[in-house]
């Protein structure tokens, strides 16, 4: 404890006072007892709630007591803080951050993944964001909220692994450094964790265009674990981690926590249901399912990626498509006179990018299960296709299941792409058409 | 501020520690019990200097446990409101910066920090004033002043300011 020596209070006329609060101490020293090891746990509460109070009442004294030795002994100047005009913008250990008033209640939002303890206003975090976005777009960045389940890495338990898997037990990276590494075993939390192929190429050039944030449904140990592997140096997430315990809505994930503009927002998740608010803010990312256990979570019945000692390619991978999308959306944003930065919205810029992947497109449906029709239309629409009902000479593509329908035959006489619904759904996920002949219906499909 | 005070307190010990050893295991099982920890009245008991007196023990019905009432010295650390603390900084952002004295927790809010100093973000996030000549990021050294405090079981929380003459860095850890 180095602060023993070196503490500047230790003035020659600050040793009036410490005699003054040693009497203070002494004279009510039946107090001193309340450590006491009580066996009847009721009581004992019931007594320190007591002398809690108390204590209340002394320190006030004690305070106000040092502030005026202090005043009078050390002619210390007045802060320049005015505690009456304070609007308390926020709160530290339940006193104002502003003016250091103890504050009643539990008001405004906690900022726990920045420190425990620590509360702001609407207000203040209005003001905190409206200074940020300058500084930030004078840097030329955005920012970026990152999931990490099925986003950037793929969890299991240990026990979940399957026979198949066993083997990665004894395939893992070493902890010691982890910036080499993509598969670990953490012990300690009963856990391996596969990182995505591409993840820390990703994370390097994202830093250079976004401020970025990990936001998790996973809870605050997980998520400081999963930081550590991913950012081993500690040189993008500092302090801008978010888990569930630190969201103000259950099951939902807001901007509300993130002292950022809303219109300078990039979310990349798999999960689009948790970002209800933010959708157009958000990039929904394929899943990546290393481990079986993920695979059977989510009611596939095939072989994980582990079982099949295979995995993501690191140039074709979802992280990789991505990147060029962020680039993409990024330069545009920054494009052309600097002047009216603030005023722009990257949900626009994300939102005309999108519509560039199937723009020239004529879209109809064949024999589609009703209940997906919806979706898919409104994804080909957001990608800027063109969605029809009926045949015309127009139409450039026809989506289906069933080769054998009368829409379908009319496309290969007509020499029209005829291919899988699954065509636009990995246009969706990688923001780029994709080539037709993958993913053409044949007639031997069905 | 430390404080050099006798505090009592009454220890429970199980009979297998009895024996020539008896006065070592109460000494040993009250700091266990006591140093780091923190009470509003007290503060923090930094660490525990000597032992005044042990009373005589009383037997526990039933339990076999003895109670003895120890009285001892130790050292505390309360912080004071008006108190000048040299501390060292943990983290800083764009809402100001967190920093560290021994046990106590401080947040000097941005409103707190002179008007000349700018945040600035990046891999090291740091306030600095215009002509650069002062910088305060993680690990610096600061002198400030605590404008409120509140003692909790386990932790000390202030609010500090460095806006005021004499206050701010006293030690840029990129110089040393
Ligand atoms: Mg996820
Ligand atoms: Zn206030």
């Amino acid at each position: 404890m180095s602060v023993v020596t070196d503490s500047p209070v230790h003035s020659s006329s600050s040793d009036d006072f410490a005699a003054y609060i040693n009497a203070a101490l002494d004279a009510s020293s039946p107090e001193a007892l309340s450590d006491k090891d009580v066996e009847n746990q009721d009581e004992f509460e019931s007594v320190s709630r007591i002398k809690r109070r108390k204590f209340e009442s002394i320190k006030e004294t004690e305070g106000s007591t040092l502030e005026g030795t202090v005043k009078d002994n050390l002619a210390v100047a007045e802060t320049s803080v005015e505690v009456d005009a304070c609007t308390h913008p926020g709160s530290f250990g339940n006193m104002c951050i502003r003016c250091g008033q103890k504050l009643d209640g539990e008001s405004g939002v906690t900022f726990g993944y920045i420190h425990k303890g620590l509360r702001l206003h609407d207000a203040e975090i209005s003001r905190l964001r409206n200074t940020d976005i300058k500084n930030l777009l004078h840097h030329k960045k955005l920012y970026l909220i990152l999931d990490l389940d099925h986003t950037l890495l793929n969890s299991t338990h240990l026990g979940h692994l399957s026979s198949e898997e066993l083997h990665l037990l004894n395939q893992t990276d070493s902890l010691e450094d982890v910036s080499k590494g993509s598969i670990f075993k953490l012990e300690f939390m009963h856990m391996m964790t596969k990182l995505r192929p591409f993840v820390r190429t990703f994370l390097k050039e994202a830093s250079e265009m976004f401020e970025m944030y990990i936001y998790t449904m996973g809870d605050r140990p997980y998520a400081l674990e999963m930081a550590k592997l991913l950012d081993p140096q500690g040189e993008y997430f500092n302090a801008k981690i978010i888990s569930r315990d630190d969201g103000t809505q259950k099951h939902q994930k807001g901007l509300d926590v993130v002292l950022g503009q809303e219109s300078a927002v990039l979310i990349l998740d798999d999960t689009e249901h948790a970002w209800m608010k933010h959708k157009d803010n958000l990039i929904v990312m394929e899943r990546y399912h290393f481990f079986a256990s993920s695979c059977r979570q989510f009611g596939f019945n095939c072989k994980s990626l582990a079982e099949l000692k295979n995995d993501e390619n690191e140039n074709e991978g979802a992280l990789t498509k991505i990147l060029e999308v962020l680039k993409q959306v990024h330069s545009t944003f920054f494009d052309g006179l600097q002047e009216d930065l603030v005023g722009r919205d990257v949900r626009q810029v994300l939102k005309s990018v999108r519509k560039d992947v199937l723009s020239g497109c004529v879209i109809v449906f064949s024999r589609i299960i009703h209940s997906a029709l919806p979706t898919l239309q409104k994804m080909a629409r957001q990608m800027g296709a063109t969605c029809l009902a009926e045949l015309d000479p127009s139409v450039t593509h026809v989506v289906g299941t069933d080769a054998g329908t009368e829409k379908s035959r009319w496309a290969v006489k007509e020499n029209k792409f005829l291919v899988h619904p699954r065509w636009i759904e990995a246009a969706n996920y990688f923001w780029q058409k994709q080539p037709e002949e993958n993913f053409a219906l044949k007639k031997k499909h069905y | 501020m430390f404080f050099h005070i006798v505090l009592e307190r009454n220890m429970q010990l199980h009979p297998r520690y009895f024996g020539r050893n008896l006065r070592d295991n109460l000494v040993s099982k009250l700091m266990k019990d006591v140093e780091g920890t923190c009470s509003g009245r007290h503060g923090f008991v930094v660490a525990v200097t000597g032992i005044e007196n042990i009373g005589k023990g009383l037997i526990r019905d039933g339990t076999g446990f003895v109670t003895f009432p120890v009285k001892y010295q130790c050292v505390v650390f309360r912080p004071f409101k008006g108190e000048i603390l040299e501390a060292v900084v943990t983290m800083v952002n764009k809402m100001g910066f967190f920093a560290e004295a021994g046990p106590v927790q401080i947040f000097v809010s941005n409103h707190l920090i002179p008007d000349d100093m700018e945040f600035q973000s990046g891999d090291i996030p740091n306030y600095t004033t215009s002509d650069g000549s002062v910088k305060i990021q993680k690990d610096s050294e600061v002198r400030l002043k605590i404008i409120g405090t509140r003692v909790d079981a386990t932790e000390i929380f202030c609010i500090g300011t460095i806006k005021d003459d004499f206050l701010g860095v006293i030690n840029d850890p990129t110089t040393v």
